[in-house]
């Protein structure tokens, strides 16, 4: 039972450190590049805030779906694969929706590049 | 505590959570939204979309979570669902993952409104300035 909620509380901990590593890590370009292209404070910031909810919401719905209900006689290595297995489908969503959101902003610079230079 | 009390009780604390995250997210996109909703285009929109945040990031939370079912292929009666607490557990955190995943697609779709709206309203900007300029 504490191996099962030590495995979990790790992938969990792992889960909520990479999509703050990468949220610091663009913060700031996408800052200046929402910056440049938006007029609205507020439209930075709804982005901006998303960008956060979108990291955490992906890596935290993939990490606590995981399942640790092994059988009681299960060894160290068998909680690590299954903790392993987790952080996969966490990092994998992530960057799935990562890449949706990219779009989504790739999307919204186009279109509103083109007006301005109309 | 017995794994029918563990069932009742971790259920409606899920909906609880569901409707609590679903309120959090409106609470830290309100703001910012309402700044993008202003400049929508026509009378009504902007409150109309204003109003339509809440109910658009809430039941999507509430979704996810009536979208798990109890019932699976090895467990079809209420006796083999309540027999292992630890089939439980387990279909609670399928629930807190889709409540996750239900509100990660609505700020999604939140997120495509937003550009619509600011897409439109520059265009909408763009035209009356050139009518101006042809006054």
């Amino acid at each position: 039972m504490i191996l099962e909620l030590s495995a979990f509380l790790v992938l969990l901990a792992i889960s909520l450190a990479v999509p703050t590593i990468l949220f610091l890590l663009l913060r700031s370009s996408l800052n200046d590049l929402l910056r440049h292209t938006l007029r609205l404070q507020a439209g930075v910031t709804f982005y901006l805030r998303s960008f956060l909810l979108v990291l955490y919401l992906a890596a935290l719905s993939a990490a606590i779906g995981t399942s640790f209900d092994l059988k009681p006689d299960s060894r160290f290595m068998e909680y690590v694969w299954k903790g392993a297995e987790g952080l996969s489908a966490s990092l994998e969503r992530t960057l799935w929706f990562v890449a949706i959101y990219l779009v989504l902003i790739t999307v919204l610079v186009a279109t509103l590049k083109v007006k301005d230079d109309e | 505590m017995t794994n029918e009390r563990y069932l009742i009780v971790s259920y409606f604390v899920c909906a609880a959570l569901a409707i609590a995250l679903g309120v959090v997210v409106y609470l830290t996109l309100r703001r910012s939204f309402a700044g993008v909703a202003e400049a929508a285009p026509g009378k009504g929109l902007p409150s109309m979309l204003k109003r339509l945040l809440p109910c658009g990031l809430v039941l999507p939370a509430l979704f996810g979570f009536v979208s798990v079912s109890y019932q699976s292929c090895d467990r079809t009666t209420y006796t083999e669902i309540v027999a292992s607490r630890g089939y439980l557990v387990a279909k609670n955190q399928e629930q807190i993952s889709s409540i996750l995943l239900s509100i990660l697609v609505a700020v999604l779709f939140w997120n495509l409104v937003g550009l619509l709206i600011l897409r439109f309203a520059n265009g909408g900007r763009d035209e009356s300035k050139v009518r101006q300029m042809d006054d």
